[in-house]
């Protein structure tokens, strides 16, 4: 089912194109939704929460048009922003209450929800502290629980690990998961890091100066592109020697930086590249490091035809 | 040896158990529920309460020092067994008006300046509530508490009144009009306030911008005012009242409600009662409009 449609979805600026002819569907599970800086994905999120108009085209959210059902779509969408949004004097737990609340909890429960929420983001024991004092990560997780307080059918995450390190960008990609799929709450996430939404979402729509570049499904974006890449103990010229003999013996390759990459979809049917490969380093008496097939990455999207990976 | 798992389940400890995400299934609240809480919210945080400690020191320390001339009135009253004519309700917020300005200059800020500055807007404007009913709310808020401030030493005063055995009828009545003229004192200087504060992004800045509107105009004002009454140029003096939240309310709780005025040269006349009355509907409803604007371009950027 699909949570989100858009349909031939534009917003300008004047003369500045934000979003052009989008149509898209984003269902269950985890979307990415990846792009550029400026690509458009903020302004997207907006006009599906109601918050903008847009120029020109219709779009759904939860079956709610976004022009005339703002109200309803908001009361049911949970949004994380992606700049700083806590104010300082307050403690996480009060202004999570009070985040329930003003989406429409009774009061008893959004102080049990509010619990609940900040316990799951990992924000069990510093929940009675002013949010003024929390470190980057813990900030980020306080988003991340006002977004979730009142069980909503839909998050809408912008830039989630936007100023993490490593470890703690880890762990915030870890409960993206976990809201898509342990929760069951569809998620439609942004990242301006292509790489980093690969492994947790189900599906990724790549946005490109406001029109869209692909909408697939991650696996299709990451399986293998058809091209063996082979490195040899040795220097250049091993290599070369390497690659000449592969060429002589029918193998279509050439050299990728330290690596001779070899394109099997344009290998002969019937052929066992492998074998050839290990007969022919055999022969030449160069040791053989690695054989790998290549995987797409979400990167390749942006990359012209015929030049993927670096 | 005991096994791992053994030790955490001994006498006196507990275990705490994930129990998963729960989903929500119950009822979800209106608009006017939600705009309620809000209203609260915001009403406990101009005082500090649900704020760090440090928010509190100044808005309760404000309402202590406001109430210390009344409580010596009381006492007087009470001890010397004076009647009720020793006190008049509708002068009270004239003489602790630079209460009044520190307090609104203090908390107007926290309403209208702290969600622009934290970035919090953005999280309320991805609520059910509209930008519209959030401006609004937040200034009822800040008129409630800028009305609590006020009315508390009248109340006090009203209550000392009673113990001193003055006529019960006549106070009621007095302070009904003292209470009147507070509310329109606070819905005013809640927006004069509250529409600095909103335009200005530092709450340093805002607290200042906002005791140079209220404080300066009122000095200004009531010195134009005194010449005037000197000069006998009544007319002057009416028209000046205008520009000052504090005389302009002052001026129509006289005209309109037949309260005792504090500063001189009230409006003394029903044309010029009129006029009072016309400003202070536009300050209210123009100022109103201008928040709301503020908040709808809030939620576009």
């Amino acid at each position: 089912m699909a949570v989100i449609e858009t349909e031939a979805l534009t917003k300008r600026y004047g003369d500045l194109e934000a979003l052009v002819d989008l149509t898209v569907q984003v269902s269950t599970g985890v979307t990415g939704l990846v792009g550029a800086n400026g690509a458009g994905k903020s302004t997207l999120l907006k006009i599906l929460l109601g918050l903008l108009q847009p120029t020109s085209g219709s779009a759904a959210v939860l079956g709610h048009d976004i022009r005339r059902d703002g109200s309803s779509i908001r009361a049911v969408v949970g949004y994380m922003p992606e700049h700083d949004c806590l104010p300082p004097d307050v403690r996480a737990i009060d202004f999570i209450v009070h985040m329930g609340r003003v989406s429409g909890l009774p009061p008893a429960a959004a102080r049990e929800r509010a619990a609940d929420v900040l316990r799951h983001v990992g924000l069990a024991e510093e929940r009675y502290r002013l949010m003024g004092a929390y470190s980057t990560g813990m900030k980020q997780r306080a988003k991340l629980a006002q977004a979730l307080v009142h069980d909503p059918r839909l998050v809408l995450l912008d830039e989630p690990t936007n100023g993490l390190d490593p470890e703690a960008r880890e762990d915030m990609i870890a409960l993206v998961a976990r809201i898509g799929r342990d929760f069951g709450i569809p998620v439609l996430v942004t990242s301006h890091l292509l790489g980093e939404l690969e492994r947790v979402s189900d599906h990724v729509i790549v946005l490109d100066g406001g029109r869209l570049l692909r909408s697939q499904r991650t696996t299709e974006l990451t399986q293998d592109t058809g091209v063996l890449l082979v490195e040899v103990l040795g220097s250049a010229l091993e290599q070369r020697r390497v690659g000449e003999a592969l060429a002589a013996a029918g193998l279509p390759c050439r050299p990728r930086q330290q690596l001779i990459e070899i394109d099997l979809r344009s290998t002969a049917r019937g052929a066992a590249p492998h074998d050839v490969i290990r007969d022919t380093a055999c022969d030449l008496g160069v040791g053989l490091v690695r054989l790998q097939p290549e995987h797409g990455r979400i990167q390749d999207v942006f990359q012209p035809e015929g030049r993927s990976g670096g | 040896m005991a096994e791992p798992g053994a030790s955490r389940e001994g006498p006196g400890s507990s275990v705490i158990h994930d129990i998963g995400y729960r989903t929500y299934d119950g009822p979800r609240r209106d608009d006017r529920s939600i705009g309620w809480s809000l209203y609260l919210t915001g009403l406990a945080h101009a005082y500090g309460f649900g704020r760090s400690a440090k928010a509190k020191a100044l808005p309760l320390s404000m309402l202590a020092l406001s109430l210390v001339p009344a409580v010596i009135i009381v006492a007087i009253m009470v001890v010397a067994g004076f009647g009720g004519n020793f006190v008049d309700y509708s002068t009270y917020s004239g003489s602790t008006f630079v209460l009044i300005v520190v307090f609104t200059a203090g908390q107007s800020p926290v309403l209208f300046t702290r969600d622009l500055r934290s970035g919090a807007i953005v999280l309320y404007l991805a609520r059910p509530l509209s930008p519209t009913w959030f401006a609004v709310v937040r200034w009822a808020s800040l008129v409630s508490a800028i009305f609590i401030f006020t009315v508390i030493p009248v109340l006090a005063l009203y209550a000392g009144a009673l113990a001193a055995e003055a006529d019960v009828s006549e106070q009621s009545a007095d302070l009904l009009q003292a209470v009147a003229g507070l509310v329109v004192l606070a819905a005013v200087l809640a927006t004069v306030s509250g529409l600095v504060s909103a335009f200005t992004l530092r709450r340093g800045l805002a607290v200042g911008a906002v005791i140079v509107a209220l404080l300066v105009s009122n000095g200004f004002v009531s010195a134009v005012k005194t010449l005037a009454a000197a000069q006998g140029n009544d007319l002057l003096g009416q028209w000046v009242g205008l520009f000052s939240p504090f005389t302009l309310v002052d001026g129509l709780n006289a005209g309109l409600l037949d309260g005792t005025p504090f500063y001189p040269l009230s409006p003394d006349t029903p044309w010029m009662t009129a006029v009072y009355a016309a400003t202070v509907t536009v300050v209210l409803v123009a100022g109103l409009w201008l928040l709301v604007r503020r908040y709808h371009q809030q939620g576009t950027r």
